[in-house]
C-alpha cells in the first residue's frame, strides 16, 4: 500500500517538474499597440493625410508615396525602372531616360530619397534619388511626380552614399560603395592597395530649373563610402561621410572589412573644394556619362553623352579633407538639426560615438591629428568626440532627430528604435520593431527643422506580419507616435519593393502646387495632334506616322489602312482632354513593348512592328467614360509589298474617302 | 492680361459651389457684385448657370474674336462638335446661337460640370448624347471667342 | 536477501525498454528567440545526430565568431548508442538475473550516464561559448556566449532556452523508476530484516 502510495508521489513529483520546465520557456515577442492607435491613424474617407511619405523603392527601382499616418499607397513613380503600366521607358519620349553610357539600362536599385531644401528646411520643389548599381541620381518633381533628370555618376563603382544634399541643394552629392580602378583598367584584384580609388561627385543642381551637372569629384584612397550627410547652420560648408573597409579588402568582406576597431568618418570642406576648383587645381579626366533630362514643354526626355569631369586629388590638397576614426564600420552618419553633433553608427559597435563639429574645428586649428592616411590628417578620437552613447542596443544604423533634440536610431540586430536626447546622450525609450529595422523617418528628420511627430520604420524582415504570399512577401513598415515622452507604436503598413531610406513632408507643402493637366495649347511635342483636324497618317519610307487624338469616347483616325508587314508605325496620341483625371490609355494587340499612359493635354509615342497580316485592333486601356468601351479601333496590315492605299478616317463608313481625315 | 470685356458683368457662384473656379475678376466685376440669387435667376432666364450673366453682341462681328474662337474649337471643340448639323458625340453646332442664349453657351463652355448637374436644358443634352461633355478648361475670354465663331458659324455677319 | 520482488524486476524490465525510446525521439532541444525569430529557432541533440534549424544557428553565431556546429565536432555522438545499450542490456539483465547487484550497477550507470552528459555539455558549451574566433566582425569586448545549461538566459538579441526534449523526459522517467525501485528494495529488505529479528 505504502509503495504505491511512494510510485504515485514519484509520478507526480516528475510531472510537476515537467511542467515547470516548460513554464520557464520564455514566450515570444508580444504585440500590442496602445491606447486609441485606430482614432489617430485613421482618415476618415475623403480626407486627406497629413504628410507625404516618399519611400525608396530598392530594388524595383521606384518611389512609393505613401500617406502618413494612413499608411495608404498613392503612387509609384518609375524612376531608374521601366514602367509597363505608363509606358516609362517603353514610350519613344521616355525611352532616352534611361540611357547610361552602357546603353539602355532599363533597372537599378534605388535607395535613398532626399528632398530638396532651402535654408536647411524642406522647400517641397524636388525629391532626388540615387540609383546604387550602375551608379546614376534622378531629380523628380514635386508638382508632376515624374522623374524629370538622370544623371550617370562615372568613376563610381556603386552609387550608395548619395544623394545627399547641402542646406541650399547647392550639391548632392554621390560617393561610391565601391572603390575601383579609374579609367576602365584591366588590373588584378589583388593590386587594390596600388590601383583601386575611392571617388566622389558633387553634383551642382540649379537653382531655378533644379538641372544637375557634376561640378567636381573628389579623388580618395581605395575604400568604400557607405552614407553621408551634409552640414547645416554652423557647419554649412562640410560634408561627412562614413566609410568602410579601411582595411582595404577585396575578398570576403564580411570577415577581412571587419578588422579594425575603427574606420573613418571623412569629414569634407567642400568650400575649400570650390576653391581649389576656382584656384584651377583640379585635372580634367576624359570619362563618358549619360545625362538625360525630361521636358515637360515637348513631354519627351533627351539623352546627352558628357565626357569629361574635373577631379581635386584629396592626397595632394590640403586643409580640405579630415578624417575621425569611427568605431567598428560606421553606416549611419547623421547631422542633427543644428548641425553641430555629428552620430557615427558603427554597425558592429557596442556604443556610438557622437562627434562635435566645434570640437572638430578646434582639432584641426591646434593640429590635433594622430597620424595621417595616405597624406590625409587623421583627428584624435578624444578630440572629436562629444561624448558616447553607452549600450545603445545591436546593430546601429541611422538616426533621424525631432524637434525636441531627441535621436532616434534604428537597430538591426536588436530590432528596436532607440530614443535618446542628442546633448546628455541619455537613453530616453526603446520600442521594439518588427523585424530587423533598416531606415527610419522622422518627418523633416533630416532637415533644420523636423516636423516631428511620428517616426516610421522599415523593416528588413516581414514574417508572420501579414497574410503569407508564398516565399516572396511585402516588406513591411511601422508607424510610431513620438509626440509623448514614450514612443507608440500605431499602425503597420505593407510597402513594395525593399524600401530603404524615406522622407516625409507635410501635404500641405505639397499639394497646392500639383499638376492637374497639361494645357493643350503649351504642349510643344512635334508630333502633337492639337485638336482632330490635324489627325493624320504619313509615311515617310517604311516608317509611319500616326498623329491620333484621343478624346472621351474616341480615338482619331479609328480606322487605318496602308500600312505592311516590316513597317515600322509610330503612334502619336494626344490626349485632347483638359479636365483633372481624365488620362487616356493606349495598347495595341500584339505590341511588345507596353501601353501608354497620356495625360490630358499630353502626347506620348508607342511604336509598333506588325509581323503579321490581318487587321488588329486598338482601345483605350483606362476606363475613361460610360463609352469606354466603345474606345477603340482597326489598323489593317496588308503584307509586305502589297500598296494597299493609305487610308485613315473616324465617324465616317468607309466610301472609298482615301486620304480624308473626317 | 487678356482684353477687356466691359459688357460681361460677374454674377457671384452662390455659395454652395462646392470649387470656385478661378475668376479673372477685374474684367468681369464692372457692372455688378455679389448677387446670391444670380444663379437661380440665370436658370429661370435660359443663361445657365455660371459667372456670366450678361453678353453684349456687337454687329458686324469681331473678326479678331472669329480667328482666335476658331483656333480653340480646333484644339479643344472639334472631336465631338461638327459644325453643321449633324450629331457626333455632342451636337452639331449649326444654329446654336439661335437655340441658345449668349450667356447660356458661354457657362456651358467655361462651367460645363456645374451645368450638367444643374442646369435642366444641358441635362436633357446629356440625356440625348449619353457622353458627358468634358470641361475643356475654357477661359471666359475663350468662350467669348468661340461665341463669335458660332455666331459666324450660323450666318451672322 | 539477493533477490528482488517481482514487482520491482518488472519495474526495472519497464525502466529499461523505456530507454529504447533515445533511439527514436530527441534527447534534448536548445530553443532560441530574437525579435526578429518571433517564431523561434531550435537545435534538437538526438542520440548520434543533430536536427533543427543547426545551419540557421551557425550562420547568425559565426558573426560573434562562434564555430560552426557540426555532427562531427561531437564524437560522444559515435558511443552514445552503446552506452545507452549497455545501460538497456544490464537493466534487462537485472530484471532476468533477479540480482540485487544489478539493480545497483543499474542505477549507478543510469545515473552516471545522466549526471555525465550534462557535465560534457556544460563543457562543450563553455567552449562554444568563450572559444572566439578574435577575427570575427562583432567582438564585444568581456562578452562570453555560453548557451544555458537548463533554463533560458539572455544572449545579445537572442534569448536561449536549454532543457530535456522527449526522450529526455522518456529517459528520467526510467531513472526515476530504477532509482524508485532500488528506494522501494532497500527500505522493503530494511524492514524484513527488522520483522525477521523479531521473528526469531
Amino acid at each position: 500500500m505504502k509503495t504505491t502510495i511512494d510510485r504515485i508521489t514519484i509520478a507526480l513529483l516528475a510531472t510537476l517538474m515537467a511542467v515547470a520546465f516548460y513554464q520557464c520557456k520564455p514566450k515570444g515577442p508580444a504585440e500590442v499597440t496602445i491606447g486609441d492607435a485606430a482614432a489617430q491613424v485613421y482618415v476618415a474617407p475623403g480626407k486627406y493625410d497629413e504628410f507625404y511619405n516618399i519611400v525608396s523603392g530598392g530594388f524595383n527601382g521606384q518611389i512609393g508615396v505613401y500617406g502618413i499616418p494612413s499608411g495608404r499607397l498613392f503612387r509609384i513613380i518609375p524612376v531608374f525602372s521601366l514602367s509597363p503600366e505608363s509606358g516609362y521607358g517603353f514610350s519613344e519620349e521616355t525611352k532616352p531616360m534611361l540611357n547610361t553610357s552602357k546603353g539602355e539600362v532599363p533597372w537599378d536599385d534605388l535607395h535613398h530619397i532626399a528632398l530638396s531644401t532651402t535654408k536647411g528646411e524642406h522647400d517641397g520643389r524636388w525629391i532626388f534619388a540615387n540609383g546604387n548599381n550602375t551608379p546614376r541620381v534622378a531629380r523628380v518633381s514635386f508638382k508632376s511626380f515624374r522623374t524629370e533628370e538622370i544623371l550617370e555618376i562615372p568613376n563610381s563603382g556603386g552609387n550608395h552614399s548619395s544623394p545627399f544634399i547641402t542646406e541650399n541643394t547647392e550639391y548632392l552629392v554621390a560617393g561610391t560603395r565601391f572603390s575601383v580602378p579609374m579609367g576602365n583598367k584591366d588590373v588584378p584584384i589583388n593590386s587594390y592597395k596600388e590601383n583601386f580609388k575611392g571617388s566622389i561627385s558633387f553634383v551642382k543642381v540649379d537653382p531655378q530649373t533644379g538641372h544637375m551637372s557634376i561640378a567636381f569629384q573628389l579623388r580618395t584612397p581605395g575604400f568604400n563610402f557607405d552614407l553621408s550627410r551634409a552640414g547645416k547652420g554652423p557647419s554649412h560648408g562640410w560634408f561627412f561621410f562614413s566609410c568602410y573597409n579601411t582595411e582595404q579588402a577585396y575578398t570576403l568582406l564580411e570577415v577581412n572589412a571587419s578588422q579594425k576597431d575603427k574606420d573613418f568618418i571623412m569629414a569634407v570642406n567642400w568650400k575649400k573644394a570650390e576653391e581649389y576648383l576656382a584656384q584651377g587645381k583640379g585635372r580634367i579626366e576624359k570619362v563618358k556619362y549619360a545625362h538625360n533630362i525630361y521636358s515637360e514643354k515637348t513631354h519627351s526626355a533627351t539623352s546627352t553623352m558628357e565626357t569629361e569631369v574635373t577631379v581635386l586629388d584629396i592626397e595632394q590638397l590640403p586643409d580640405m579633407v579630415y578624417f575621425i576614426p569611427c568605431p567598428k564600420s560606421p553606416h549611419g552618419c547623421d547631422v542633427d538639426p543644428t548641425g553641430e553633433y555629428i552620430v557615427g553608427s558603427g554597425k558592429l559597435a557596442a556604443m556610438m560615438p557622437v562627434f562635435s563639429f566645434s570640437k572638430i574645428q578646434n582639432a584641426i586649428a591646434k593640429k590635433e591629428f594622430e597620424g595621417d592616411f595616405n597624406g590625409v590628417p587623421v583627428i584624435k578620437y578624444e578630440s572629436a568626440l562629444h561624448g558616447e552613447v553607452k549600450k545603445p542596443g545591436l546593430g546601429p544604423l541611422h538616426t533621424e532627430f525631432d524637434e525636441k533634440g531627441n535621436a532616434y536610431t534604428s537597430f538591426f540586430v536588436s530590432s528596436e528604435i532607440v530614443k535618446w536626447n542628442v546633448k546628455t546622450l541619455e537613453i530616453l525609450d526603446r520600442v521594439p520593431t518588427y523585424y530587423s529595422i533598416g531606415h527610419l523617418s522622422v518627418p523633416g528628420g533630416p532637415t533644420s527643422k523636423p516636423h516631428g511627430k511620428y517616426v516610421i520604420a522599415y523593416n528588413k524582415i516581414t514574417k508572420d506580419r501579414y497574410l503569407p504570399t508564398g516565399p516572396e512577401l511585402t516588406q513591411s513598415a511601422q508607424l510610431y507616435d513620438i509626440s509623448g515622452e514614450k514612443m507608440k507604436l500605431l499602425l503597420d503598413f505593407p510597402t513594395t519593393g525593399e524600401p530603404h531610406y524615406a522622407e516625409a513632408i507635410p501635404a500641405s507643402m505639397i499639394t497646392a502646387n500639383s499638376t492637374k493637366i497639361y494645357k493643350i495649347e503649351e504642349n510643344e511635342n512635334p508630333f502633337a495632334a492639337k485638336g482632330e483636324a490635324q489627325a493624320r497618317v504619313e509615311r515617310k519610307g517604311n516608317q509611319v506616322h500616326v498623329y491620333m487624338t484621343a478624346i472621351r469616347s474616341h480615338l482619331t483616325p479609328d480606322n487605318i489602312e496602308g500600312v505592311n508587314v516590316g513597317d515600322e508605325i509610330y503612334f502619336h496620341v494626344t490626349n485632347l482632354e483638359q479636365d483633372w483625371d481624365v488620362p487616356h490609355g493606349f495598347a495595341i494587340k500584339g505590341a511588345t513593348n507596353a501601353e501608354i499612359l497620356i495625360m490630358p493635354g499630353e502626347t506620348q509615342t508607342l511604336k509598333y512592328k506588325p509581323t503579321e497580316v490581318g487587321v488588329v485592333p486598338f482601345y483605350c486601356t483606362d476606363f475613361c467614360s460610360a463609352l469606354h468601351q466603345e474606345m477603340s479601333g482597326y489598323l489593317r496590315v496588308s503584307a509586305a509589298g502589297v500598296k494597299t492605299p493609305l487610308k485613315f478616317s473616324t465617324g465616317v463608313p468607309d466610301d472609298a474617302t482615301s486620304g480624308a481625315g473626317k | 492680361m487678356k482684353k477687356i470685356i466691359p459688357f460681361l458683368v460677374l454674377g457671384m457662384l452662390a455659395a454652395c459651389a462646392p470649387d470656385k473656379p478661378k475668376q479673372d475678376t477685374e474684367e468681369y466685376a464692372q457692372e455688378e457684385t455679389s448677387k446670391p440669387n444670380a444663379v437661380a435667376e440665370n436658370a429661370m432666364t435660359g443663361k445657365g448657370l455660371g459667372q456670366v450673366t450678361h453678353v453684349t453682341l456687337n454687329t458686324p462681328l469681331e473678326g479678331e474674336r472669329i480667328g482666335r474662337g476658331k483656333a480653340v474649337y480646333e484644339m479643344k471643340c472639334q472631336a465631338c462638335h461638327k459644325l453643321n448639323d449633324q450629331r457626333v458625340v455632342g451636337p452639331g453646332w449649326s444654329g446654336v446661337t439661335k437655340r441658345r442664349t449668349p450667356e447660356w453657351i458661354m457657362n456651358m463652355v467655361t462651367n460645363t460640370d456645374m451645368m450638367l448637374d444643374k442646369d435642366p436644358e444641358a441635362q436633357k443634352l446629356l440625356e440625348l448624347c449619353l457622353t458627358r461633355m468634358p470641361n475643356q478648361n475654357v477661359s471666359i475670354g475663350d468662350a467669348r471667342d468661340i461665341l463669335e465663331f458660332m455666331r459666324q458659324n450660323d450666318g451672322e455677319k | 536477501m539477493k533477490t528482488l520482488k517481482p514487482s520491482s524486476r518488472w519495474a526495472i524490465a519497464l525502466s529499461a525498454l523505456l530507454m529504447v525510446s533515445a533511439y527514436f525521439v530527441p534527447l534534448w532541444q536548445i530553443l532560441m528567440w530574437a525579435p526578429q525569430y518571433p517564431e523561434g529557432l531550435e537545435m534538437k541533440i538526438w542520440i548520434n545526430t543533430l536536427t533543427g534549424n543547426v545551419k540557421i544557428i551557425s550562420a547568425l553565431n559565426h558573426y560573434i565568431g562562434m564555430k560552426h556546429i557540426e555532427v562531427s565536432m561531437f564524437p560522444e555522438f559515435s558511443y552514445m548508442i552503446y552506452i545507452v545499450g549497455l545501460i538497456i542490456g544490464v537493466g534487462l539483465l537485472t530484471a532476468l538475473a533477479n540480482k540485487k547487484i544489478l539493480l545497483w550497477i543499474y542505477v549507478f550507470l543510469i545515473l552516471g550516464a545522466g549526471v555525465g552528459a550534462l557535465v560534457d555539455f556544460y563543457l562543450w558549451g563553455y567552449d562554444y561559448g568563450h572559444n572566439l574566433d578574435p577575427t570575427a566582425p562583432i567582438v564585444v569586448p568581456g562578452m562570453s556566449y555560453q548557451p544555458p545549461l537548463i533554463g533560458t538566459k539572455q544572449l545579445l538579441n537572442f534569448t536561449a532556452f536549454s532543457g530535456p526534449d522527449v526522450g529526455g523526459w522518456i529517459f528520467m522517467v526510467a531513472g526515476v523508476l530504477a532509482v524508485g525501485t532500488l528506494a522501494v528494495e532497500f527500505f522493503l529488505s530494511r524492514k524484513k530484516i527488522a520483522v525477521s529479528a523479531t521473528l526469531h
